[in-house]
């Protein structure tokens, strides 16, 4: 089960070690496979309403769940890059695959970097009905892509699990 | 030389993404076999000859660690490399499928230099172990 714990939002409310983790992690991957620049943003969540979201669980020494949700017009921009292909191009279930991959990749990531010395096992990314809330988490960021925005939230609970 | 090449992935947008990235990087890629799991994989090397096998670890049917065993039992990796390609950077997962026959590993996100890079090393260790 999810700890309730209130979201920290932005990096101005989490400086801290988990916070820095998160900022580096989506900044690399999505400026080294999706090729955009993530920076750090105030929290706005105005356009989840249509926004592409996944989730990812895990379970192991450290149990919980991920959720990514982004701008649909980002989504696009992401999937365009990933694929190498002309919007026109990228049809929406493609666009969806690329979401569910860019959660994979952050979430194993994330997991890689906070707890390195761990037994993890990710499950399949699935996507999340459009316009659903983010619950309350440990971790929350939101971040200004050229093409819109992106925001991820993840909780966890320790020492659950096989490992 | 234009090496062969295997992807086995269960994305399909994974799979295209790292052939893209081998050509980006300069790497030279000759055929380019697919295999959305293990079991496909198997059935593709039967077909095809292959320089080197790049692999994800989670996948239905026959995972990455499973593949790797079958691949040890049956002697393919004797003359063909395998290098992993997962987002899983655990101490604990890397050592694990090095020790099931994984000649590297590469954790997402990597750059096409990095993946040059790495299966020139495994390529090259190769033949250098063969001279």
């Amino acid at each position: 089960m999810p700890q309730k714990i209130e979201p920290v939002c932005g990096p101005e409310r989490d400086a801290g070690e988990l916070g820095d983790v998160i900022q580096r992690v989506v900044a690399e991957v999505l400026e080294t496979m999706f090729f955009a620049e993530a920076i750090p943003s105030p929290c706005c969540h105005d356009w989840m309403g249509s926004a592409v979201s996944a989730r990812v669980s895990f379970d192991g020494s450290h149990s919980g769940e991920m959720r990514l949700s982004t701008s649909l017009y980002a989504a696009d921009s992401i999937a365009c890059a990933f694929l190498g292909a002309d919007p026109e191009e990228v049809i929406p279930a493609a666009r969806v695959k690329v979401i569910l991959e860019l959660a994979n990749i952050l979430c194993g990531a994330t997991l890689s970097q906070l707890w390195p010395e761990s037994k993890l096992a990710l499950g399949a990314p699935e996507l999340t009905p459009a316009g659903e809330e983010f619950p309350a988490c440990r971790l929350h960021h939101c971040f200004e892509l050229p093409e819109g925005r992106l925001a991820l939230c993840m909780w966890w609970s320790e020492g659950a699990g096989p490992g | 030389m234009p090496y062969s090449v295997l992807i086995v992935d269960d994305s399909p947008v994974m799979r295209s993404l790292i052939r893209r990235v081998m050509v980006l990087s300069g790497f030279e890629v000759g055929q380019c076999f697919e295999a959305s799991d293990g079991v496909e994989a198997l059935a593709q090397l039967k077909e095809h000859g292959v320089d080197v096998i790049l692999t994800d670890i989670n996948m239905p049917k026959m995972n990455g660690e499973e593949l790797l065993r079958e691949l040890e039992a049956s002697g393919v990796l004797k003359s063909v490399p395998a290098l992993v390609i997962s987002t899983d950077a655990t101490k604990d997962r890397i050592l694990r499928m090095l020790s099931l026959g994984a000649e590297g590993y590469m954790s997402k996100p990597f750059s096409p230099e990095a993946l040059r890079e790495e299966l020139e090393r495994v390529l090259g260790d190769r033949d250098a172990s063969k001279d």
